[in-house]
């Protein structure tokens, strides 16, 4: 199953240096090395095995975006299903930012109108840690009122941090047809091995999925053991970051990173393959339950899991 | 490590090693010491303001230390204190720097220590290394390197065999740490006996491999006696970093007293029976089982428990296991062991953990009751 991704944005506004990052698991530091785009870069991402990701890179420079707007119309902006529109916070010409956006919305509502909105405030590393939020609260008024009657979601990123993944991580969910169905799965097996959370990952990008814990894929309030523990509200997000960050650690080593396990004295997780393409966090605070227990547990899931993932997309067509 | 820069607290009783940091103003010594002991994003180092008077870290590790961070501009007058009470001098250049400055500094405090007490050790880091390309890097290290010895050897010619060692460091990757490992040392007696226990465990368990790291500085204060390769030692590091970082994700800040581990003792500062609850523990709030601060001879219901990690790398036939078992509240051991072993003789490789701690907690407390002696 293909699923067209447009991003866009102004030149140099960091769209490549994400999909680098996220897709290519390149570190942050490299991405200083890249160019600009030119034209439209086409790279088509596997995603959960059988998902494809169809992710057209749109070069920002204005006679680029002139050409999309014109010639390229019908063939840049059929068939979406996610645009996300990236800005520069540090932008000077933010109303020629605007205008351009404007217009690339109309071409979407023109001919895949059922597409999903993403905005993203990127390069946040620039503003100061005590100015951030409010600098992206004004950049999201702003935004949704030039988006007028089309619904958005804004986030604000930076490459250095956990905010891209939860901003990817949202993007993607919007994507996998079943991800209130692997929640629920994912619900059960948390209770089987008494668990206060399960994640599950995509095995390259390391973008949350499911949890446990989620009742729907958007930010909805949390659930269960979770509200009892009080657990970190950034956790998933600084999970794929340290996780990635670790796997690239290996990599200078020319070592593949597996799994993990860890009795420390705030909790007891394991991080292993649950399915070919995914892999799972268990997070248990019993301090009776010994890993090896929870190492079986996902072992015996392996099979149900394989099974979800392989119907759920299938039905989808 | 944990430290404190504020002279509240009393340290009159017991006798710390003193590590002295020099250099010209904005060559970085703050920013070093503040990444290393006081976990300073590296990124907010760009926001330190200038340091105007020493400022003391005092860490504890596998001994006590005090390290002084000391401005730009002072001398060997204003320093505050003799040259002798330290173990230590680091001085620290920048690597772009224009030399004729720091180079002739340094020569003064060369000089100036040697009339008083010859036996300190002398490190030159020459920092921000991050700054240049390879080829510069290695260039401008040779010629500080060079300078420095021609200006001693004018001093006086017998300086020619002066023992000063360089090391190219950044804040940027860990070669700071590993440069620091080395001054470190050098000022622990004990490291003959820790390298032996490290040596023992390896040949025990098959691991090509082992360190015992601070777990807050991640600087290793001990390895066994092969040779240390540079990557094996940042993934070290990187897989301690991440370990830190985790805790406090997924830490519970429930009142469920099933959720509470008991963590080892610190110091054992007297009197030996008090059991305290430790910096490591979960937070386990009044209510939970009587371990945190009795002062009577209870022995705790639960067992002490040390917390422990395994990741296991390449999926390939002979893939390696990187462990990591806390040893004392500070310390960690790092092991790299071949995921066969691990695997398949767990309880034995537990077993020899347990000796290595002892082993470790036996030298660490000998050598704190020998420092409070003094």
């Amino acid at each position: 199953m293909k699923k067209k991704v447009l991003l866009m944005g102004a030149s140099g506004s960091g769209k490549t240096s994400m999909r680098s990052m996220i897709f290519s698991n390149n570190p942050a530091s490299l991405t200083s090395r890249l160019g600009a785009t030119i034209d439209v870069e086409q790279n088509h991402v596997r995603f959960l095995g059988d998902l494809i990701l169809n992710l057209w890179d749109c070069g920002g420079q204005d006679a680029f975006m002139d050409s999309y707007l014109s010639t390229q119309r019908s063939i840049i902006f059929s068939h979406v299903g996610v645009m996300i529109y990236v800005f520069d916070v540090e932008s000077r010409e933010m109303e020629k930012d605007l205008e351009y956006y404007r217009d690339c919305l109309e071409g979407l509502s023109q001919f895949s109108k059922d597409a999903n909105v993403f905005l993203l405030v990127h390069k946040i590393d620039l503003v100061r840690d005590t100015e951030r939020n409010a600098v992206v609260q004004r950049k999201t008024a702003e935004l949704e009122k030039a988006s007028g009657e089309t619904p958005v979601k804004v986030f604000g990123t930076s490459i250095y941090d956990e905010s891209l993944y939860k901003a990817w991580s949202n993007i993607v969910n919007t994507l996998i047809p079943n991800a209130r169905n692997l929640s629920k799965h994912l619900r059960i097996f948390a209770e089987a091995c008494s668990a206060t959370e399960v994640i599950l990952f995509e095995r390259t990008t390391f973008l949350v999925i499911a949890t446990s814990s989620r009742t729907d894929s958007s930010d909805a309030f949390p659930s269960g053991p979770v509200v009892l523990h009080a657990l970190d509200p950034k956790r998933y997000e600084r999970t794929s970051e340290l996780i990635k960050a670790f796997k690239q650690s290996c990599s200078r080593l020319r070592e593949e990173f597996r799994s993990l396990e860890m009795e420390l004295a705030e909790f007891t997780a394991v991080l292993d393959e649950m399915t070919k393409n995914t892999y799972v966090l268990v997070v248990v605070h019993d301090p009776v339950i010994e890993t090896a227990a929870i190492k079986m547990n996902i072992c015996m899931a392996r099979k149900k899991f394989e099974e979800l993932q392989g119907d759920s997309l299938i039905l989808e067509k | 490590m944990s430290s404190s820069s504020s002279a509240a607290i009393s340290n009159g009783t017991i006798h710390r090693t003193k590590i002295l940091f020099l250099g010209m103003r904005r060559s970085g010594k703050t920013s070093m010491l503040q990444v290393l002991f006081d976990d300073l994003p590296v990124k907010q180092t760009f926001y330190l303001e200038p340091t105007m008077r020493v400022a003391k870290h005092f860490i504890d590790t596998v001994i006590p230390l005090e390290i002084w961070d000391c401005p730009g501009n002072v001398t060997v007058d204003t320093l505050g204190a003799s040259l002798a009470d330290f173990s230590t001098i680091v001085f620290v250049i920048d690597i772009r720097d224009l030399y004729q400055h720091p180079v002739s500094k340094l020569v003064e405090f060369i000089v100036a220590t040697c009339q008083i007490n010859p036996d300190i050790h002398f490190e030159v880091f020459v920092h921000k290394a991050e700054r240049l390309q390879e080829d510069d890097k290695i260039e401008n290290f040779r010629q500080i390197h060079e300078r420095v010895m021609d200006r001693l050897v004018d001093e006086s010619p017998e300086f020619e065999q002066f023992p000063l060692n360089f090391h190219l460091t950044s804040i940027y990757d860990h070669s700071l740490r590993e440069a620091f490992s080395r001054v470190l040392h050098k000022l622990i007696d004990s490291l003959p006996y820790l390298e032996e226990l490290l040596n023992v465990f390896c040949s025990n368990t098959a691991s090509p491999k082992a360190f015992l790291f601070d777990t807050s500085s991640k600087i290793h204060v001990a390895t066994d006696t092969s040779p240390v390769d540079q990557a094996t030692h940042n993934l070290c590091c990187d897989y301690l970093s991440m370990l830190n970082s985790f805790g406090p994700l997924y830490k519970s800040n429930s009142n469920d007293p099933r959720t509470s581990r008991v963590s080892p003792t610190p110091a054992p500062t007297p009197p030996p029976t008090a059991t305290t609850s430790t910096p490591t523990s979960s937070t386990t709030p009044a209510g939970t089982p009587p371990l945190s601060s009795s002062s009577s001879p209870v022995p705790p219901s639960k067992p002490h428990f040390y917390p422990s990690a395994a990741t296991s790398l390449s999926p390939s036939r002979p893939g390696t296991t990187l462990t990591y078992h806390l040893v004392t509240p500070h310390l960690a051991l790092l092991a790299l062991l071949p995921t066969t072993v691990y695997d398949m003789r767990r309880g034995l490789v537990e077993w020899n953990v347990v000796w290595f701690r002892e082993g470790v907690r036996e030298i660490w407390e000998s050598g704190l009751r020998g420092v409070l002696e003094s």
